[in-house]
């Protein structure tokens, strides 16, 4: 009995300490709420932590999905890619590093020895100069 | 009964450890939604504002710029844009790129047809930036179709069709696009992390913020401005705010005698 009392008291605290640090969070960051700009309809989180393709197609054919996605999202605005389970991606090369740029030799490692030199990295970015 | 009892405070145990690790997981989350724990150091990718394939034509962006309220002196969205989309800063006038300055009348509008203007209006200083021409000429020059005119009347550059031919660079009568002579990550003094950067050899022009547009955002300098003396919208949509400054006011294009019908406007 004194145990349970004591679990309900912690889940208590807890709950309150986490109301409490949420809203003090939310109050106090600046910007981000500010200025409904016209052109606003809706955007919402991407879930990153699926893979947009099997590993061994993204191995053989990579280039060509970025090549795709690249051409359809600058120059006919289709910015959304649908993956074969029906979820949802942003054509974005950022989509990718999401997940990828956490090895920072992911890109280079196969890179090096297929001895190929792509140009990503002379205006993009690249997994190993990201912060 | 022992043997209940020690069912009870392995019980107990469990729901303890259980209860510590959701406390522990609801405060890392929270965490990480309030941005405290970076969940990644580069752009979120965040699913774009048009879910689908945009409508070409419907949509045109403008500007209108009100250089009553331009005061002279203040770069503060030549500054937010440049820092915003990593334009380099070679500080001399022969490698110079810029996507939006402030020039004289007399450059800016050359051909302005009234004569003896106020001096105070002649002494005045005037944002000029890519005018995201309706028909415009550096489109038509491109050999490799690298800059063209998006379905949302914004003139577009893909960098990596970009030959350096600087075919575009003479066809634009306002001087709107620059050339990488050298490499300008050398030359980016404070780079964003949210924008890549152009490499030598490439043009490179304002790109009317369409990086942020597809945010729900405005523009840098729209945003920027202290004065707000910049309007942006949408130039088909008759009940916009540019639309309806543009009827209430007397408003000026540059050169608008060349047919290319800008997109940015002026009150003078």
């Amino acid at each position: 009995m004194e145990v349970m009392m004591k679990s309900k008291k912690l889940l208590w605290t807890i709950a309150v300490t986490a109301i409490v640090l949420f809203t003090v969070l939310h109050v106090f960051r600046k910007g981000e709420a500010e200025t409904p700009p016209s052109p606003v309809h809706r955007v919402s989180l991407i879930d990153s932590t699926k893979c947009i393709a099997p590993a061994a197609f993204m191995r053989a054919n990579h280039m060509q999905v970025l090549y795709e996605w690249r051409n359809s999202s600058v120059r006919t605005g289709n910015r959304v890619y649908i993956a074969s389970n029906g979820s949802k991606f942003e054509k974005s090369l950022n989509t990718c590093l999401g997940c990828h740029s956490n090895n920072k030799l992911f890109c280079f490692n196969c890179h090096n020895y297929a001895n190929v030199k792509p140009k990503c990295w002379n205006c993009h970015l690249s997994p190993m100069e990201t912060p | 009964m022992s043997s209940v009892s020690d069912g009870n405070t392995m019980m107990n145990e469990q729901r303890r450890e259980f209860i510590k690790k959701t406390a522990l997981g609801v405060l890392v989350g929270l965490g990480a939604a309030s941005g405290l724990v970076p969940a990644f150091s580069l752009e979120k990718t965040i699913l774009p504002v048009w879910d689908e394939k945009p409508v070409p034509g419907k949509i045109r962006w403008g500007m209108l710029i009100d250089t009553r309220k331009c005061k002279d002196g203040c770069r503060q969205c030549v500054a937010a844009c440049h820092h915003a989309h990593n334009v380099p800063d070679f500080k001399n006038k022969k490698d110079e790129v810029k996507w939006i300055w402030k020039s004289s009348y007399q450059n800016v509008f050359p051909t302005a047809s009234q004569q003896f203007v106020s001096p105070e209006i002649q002494d005045r200083s005037y944002l000029a930036l890519c005018n995201h021409c309706a028909d415009s000429p550096c489109t038509k020059a491109c050999p490799t179709e690298a800059t063209f005119k998006r379905w949302d009347g914004i003139v577009s550059m893909d960098y990596h069709r970009c030959i350096g031919c600087r075919f575009c660079m003479a066809a634009c009568p306002y001087g709107s696009r620059s050339f990488n002579w050298q490499d300008p990550r050398t030359a980016i003094h404070d780079p964003v992390t949210t924008y890549p950067t152009r490499e030598q050899g490439v043009v490179e022009k304002c790109n009317f913020c369409s990086d942020r547009l597809v945010k729900g955002l405005q523009p840098a300098c729209t945003e920027a401005c202290p004065e707000h003396a910049l309007t942006f919208g949408d130039l088909n949509d008759s009940r916009s705010d540019i639309r309806r400054l543009l009827e209430t006011n007397e408003t000026m294009q540059r050169k608008p005698e060349l047919g290319t019908k800008p997109s940015v406007f002026y009150i003078i």
